[in-house]
């Protein structure tokens, strides 16, 4: 066991609430649960030194931290601020509520594997559980936001659910300011018939720790649309699992990493096809340039009753330097026959053609070159649902690839 | 069809019998004491047994690997045996007159092309019966090209110096838990050297088959393709029916110069155990080359045996310009587990991969391809393609697919491409409009989705194939 990790255990003895009992179910998986190495599948590619380097404390009193402003969107905010809840939307809509869970913390939605999902049960303090009544449908977008300041450690976990036919839209945003650690983990029941506009946004680089998963399970025709974009950091993971438990449900996920520096990202994408009948789709783009490294495990695993299953990931990388690096794994484990599945990944440098006949227009090559990585990501981004998002993340993506080609 | 099916499953084993032939067998167990025995037995030099011992050291430190996608009981490796010979080798025969007739008889109904048949295939058979190797032919016509096919435990006494410097140089004793064992314990195998711009005038072929009962066969091949030399090599195996599961922890090296060409073709038809699981052999193989500038080495599998597959030829492409291929075709029926892939590392400039995978899963059985694709820094305007197809024959079967992919190089292009998907109904319809029955229409769609394997197999091999995949799928369809 590592020295932050026994830090990170004492320091959940020391929490006094209703969530004792589950803490210590919890408390007692991560004891047994070996610290990752390379040898650790799930951990291969991922070092976990920023985190055992990491200084992040558990902060007493935290600055007033705002959310960046999104033009043309009124969120309903849910904002955590070094882990604590600092804000709940004042007036909702008529059908959601938002409650501060104070018992039963755990879901069955998360998976236990996940070792910094396990710290998070043990570490979440406050605990949110937004729910969506039946057949209605939310216009507003909610934003759970995780906001850090300078040297705070912060853990947080949501809870969603959709009843049968509601509709939602979430989004999760993780800002910080400066050396943090984070574990945020949110939980997605969309109920029978109900759709879920789902985006995470990791766009924060720099020295910061990130650990965190979306966890979705669908019944009977659920829908899912879910985006992730993100930046590396000193160590950014995301694992998501999307879990079938009910026939004819659908879910789609689009994920982008950027990469500059000597950043790392890593996202980790499960699908759990238990019950026949549902379809996924997932394109996964990522650019890495500089010293950069990117890490990409999409796993789709299609139980021996799931008949009728369509599952499709398509996963495509650009290198753009020769000290970066790209590891990906597309994984197929299929138990029923009556099924189409396939995986595709590349990886690649920019089109030399391409960006030759661009310079013969007059296009500086590094103009060029930034046209091509963006057409590359942009295609991805045209396809989130809410405009108001994708307009305003362009121009940041924008600023990154600038950014990313001074150097 | 469920007729057809009871009878499919009912079919015995075909290559199953024991041949009763004497054998000189050590008793159960594994420690420092046999393995002196095994260099003893065998006359071994000093440094041979010193080089065993080595790797048994590093063995004992090493742990049995639990990654693969296999479930089997845990293997006592002091229940098996470390060596058996056949009693009558040991008057070495002069010639085939000599040879036990026994030994002959089980190679006949195996049908391997001995004499006549080898003059008419024109192949020589450096032939593997348990541990040692009883019959090399052809000797001479390969003399006189300056070629050197001879078993192993010779070319340690002839060829000390090109085996000091290449056994172990590519795979490497503390590579593995079952190679490290497998060279402590190896008893025999085939060596090959292709001098230097030679074309080997014939196809090389060893057929390896387990007979002892409880007898692990540890066999160790080593093939040198000189500078601007040329060898297909073909390995086929099969063996006797038994309740006992078998270990096979076998090594093969190859070593492609500037320039050399390898293609190492096998087809494997092991026991692979009855409806229940039971018995047959556990195949954990090491398979790998390295590749020279401008060398290449192609790799070409038929499996169809064995009640767990563990197996991953490997291309090192360590020069500029070289190549590396890799064909497979996996068949899993009844309770058979393969785990089954290849590995290509990248490090030289401009250099070539192909990775073709058929995996065809049928009955209760799991298949998996597990490959890895790397491509190092200096891997520039290197290429890779890899396609994995998965095909399922029953809803009870299992198909996956595990590729790594890692780059490093922002010029090299990788590209992988999975697919899954079953005999579509639309298939068999079509095929049965035009009067073909089901058995026959599976066998021709399943020929047809390995078209790409086969026909980079050599002749004679490609048809044993074909015939060895449709015997397996019999009974497979409902």
């Amino acid at each position: 066991m590592s020295e932050w990790l026994q830090h990170a255990i004492a320091h959940a003895d020391s929490i006094q609430d209703g969530f004792a009992d589950q803490r210590a179910t919890s408390l007692a998986l991560l004891t047994d649960t070996k610290w990752p190495s390379r040898k650790t599948e799930a951990w291969k590619y991922t070092p976990l030194r920023a985190v055992e380097r990491s200084s992040a404390v558990f902060k007493e009193e935290s600055p007033e931290l705002t959310p960046v402003d999104v033009e043309g969107l009124d969120f309903l905010e849910l904002t955590f601020v070094d882990g604590q809840l600092v804000s709940m939307p004042e007036d909702l809509p008529e059908g959601l509520t938002i409650e501060m869970q104070e018992s039963d913390l755990f879901t069955t939605i998360k998976p236990a594997r996940h070792i910094f999902g396990l710290v998070n049960d043990v570490l979440a303090a406050d605990v949110a559980v937004v729910t969506v009544a039946e057949n209605v449908k939310i216009d507003s977008v909610l934003r759970i936001n995780n906001l850090l300041s300078n040297g705070a450690q912060g853990h947080i976990r949501v809870v969603v659910e959709l009843e049968a036919g509601a509709a939602l839209k979430v989004v999760e945003n993780a800002e910080a300011h400066g050396a943090t650690l984070t574990t945020a983990y949110t939980e997605f029941l969309i109920g029978a018939g109900a759709h879920l506009e789902h985006y995470r946004f990791a766009l924060q680089s720099g020295d910061n720790v990130a650990l965190g998963g979306s966890h979705f399970k669908l019944l009977g025709k659920a829908t899912l649309n879910s985006s992730i974009i993100g930046f590396g950091s000193d160590l950014q993971r995301i694992d998501t699992d999307i879990i079938y438990a009910g026939e004819k449900a659908e879910a789609k996920l689009n994920a982008i990493y950027l990469l500059d520096g000597t950043e790392l990202f890593d996202l980790h994408a499960n699908v759990e096809h238990a019950v026949p009948n549902c379809t996924t789709e997932e394109n996964i783009r990522g650019i890495a340039g500089d010293r950069s490294r990117a890490v990409f495990n999409g796993r789709i695993h299609i139980h021996r009753d799931a008949q009728k299953t369509l599952a499709e990931l398509n996963n495509r990388n650009l290198l753009l330097s020769d000290k970066a690096e790209i590891n990906t794994k597309p994984e197929l484990e299929i138990y029923a026959d009556d099924v189409r599945c396939a995986h595709g990944a590349t990886i690649a440098e920019i089109d030399k053609k391409a960006l030759y006949y661009l310079q013969t227009r007059g296009v500086s090559r590094s103009q060029a070159q930034l046209m091509l990585s963006f057409g590359f990501i942009n295609e991805l981004i045209d396809q989130m649902p809410t405009a108001e998002l994708a307009e305003w993340v362009r121009p940041i993506i924008r600023d990154r690839f600038a950014q990313m080609e001074v150097k | 069809m469920t007729e057809q099916i009871d009878k499919a499953l009912a079919r015995e084993y075909e290559a199953g019998f024991v041949s009763a032939v004497e054998s000189e067998t050590f008793e159960p167990g594994l420690d420092e004491d046999v393995i002196r025995r095994i260099s003893e037995v065998k006359g071994e030099p000093e440094w041979m047994l010193e080089w065993r011992l080595k790797a048994f050291r590093v063995w004992q430190e090493m742990e049995e690997p639990e990654w693969a996608h296999l479930s089997y009981p845990k293997i006592d490796l002091q229940s098996v045996s470390y060596y058996s010979a056949p009693k009558s080798m040991k008057d070495k025969p002069k010639s085939l007159d000599e040879v036990d007739p026994e030994l002959l008889r089980t190679y006949e109904k195996l049908g391997i092309p001995l004499i006549e048949q080898q003059m008419l295939a024109g192949v020589a058979v450096d032939a593997v019966f348990d541990s040692v190797s009883v019959v090399t032919t052809f000797r001479e016509k390969l003399e006189e090209a300056g070629v050197i096919f001879c078993p192993i435990s010779e070319a340690v006494h002839k060829y000390p110096d090109l085996i000091k410097k290449y056994i172990g140089s590519v795979v490497p004793t503390k590579d593995n838990y079952f190679a490290a064992l497998n060279c402590a314990v190896f008893t025999d195998g085939s060596f090959v050297y292709i001098p230097k711009g030679t074309r080997c005038p014939m196809e090389l072929s060893t057929y390896f088959r387990i007979n002892e009962q409880n007898t692990g066969q540890f066999e160790r091949t080593l093939i040198i393709a000189d500078e601007g030399s040329h060898v297909s090599y073909l390995e086929g195996c099969t063996a006797p029916q038994r309740d006992e599961n078998q270990l096979h922890a076998a090594v093969v090296e190859l070593v492609a110069m500037d320039n050399a060409e390898i293609k190492y073709s096998t087809v494997q038809n092991w026991y692979p155990g009855d409806e229940d699981g039971k018995g047959g052999i556990y195949n954990f193989v090491t398979k790998r080359g390295i590749c020279h500038t401008n060398a290449k080495i192609s790799w070409t599998q038929v499996e169809t045996g064995s009640a767990v597959t563990w197996k991953y030829p490997s291309c090192v492409l360590k020069g500029d310009n070289s190549v590396g291929e890799f064909y497979s075709v996996a068949l899993t029926r009844g309770r058979q587990q393969a785990d089954t892939g290849t590995k290509m590392i990248h490090i030289g400039k401009n250099t070539k991969s192909t990775i073709i995978s058929k995996g065809i899963s049928a009955g209760k059985s799991n298949n998996s391809y597990r490959g890895l694709v790397r491509m190092n820094p200096g891997a520039e305007g290197a290429r890779n393609f890899t396609q994995c197809d998965s095909l399922l024959i029953g809803d009870q079967c299992g198909a996956h697919t595990f590729p790594y992919v890692e780059s490093r190089n922002p010029s090299a292009i990788v590209e992988h491409e999975a697919t899954t998907s079953k005999v579509s109904d639309d298939q068999m319809f079509l095929c049965r409009q035009r009067g073909v029955d089901p058995e026959k229409a599976v066998s021709m769609i399943v020929n047809g989705f390995c078209k790409e394997v086969f026909k980079e197999l050599p002749m004679e091999f490609a048809v044993e194939a074909g015939k060895l995949l449709e015997i397996s799928l019999e009974g497979s369809v409902g």
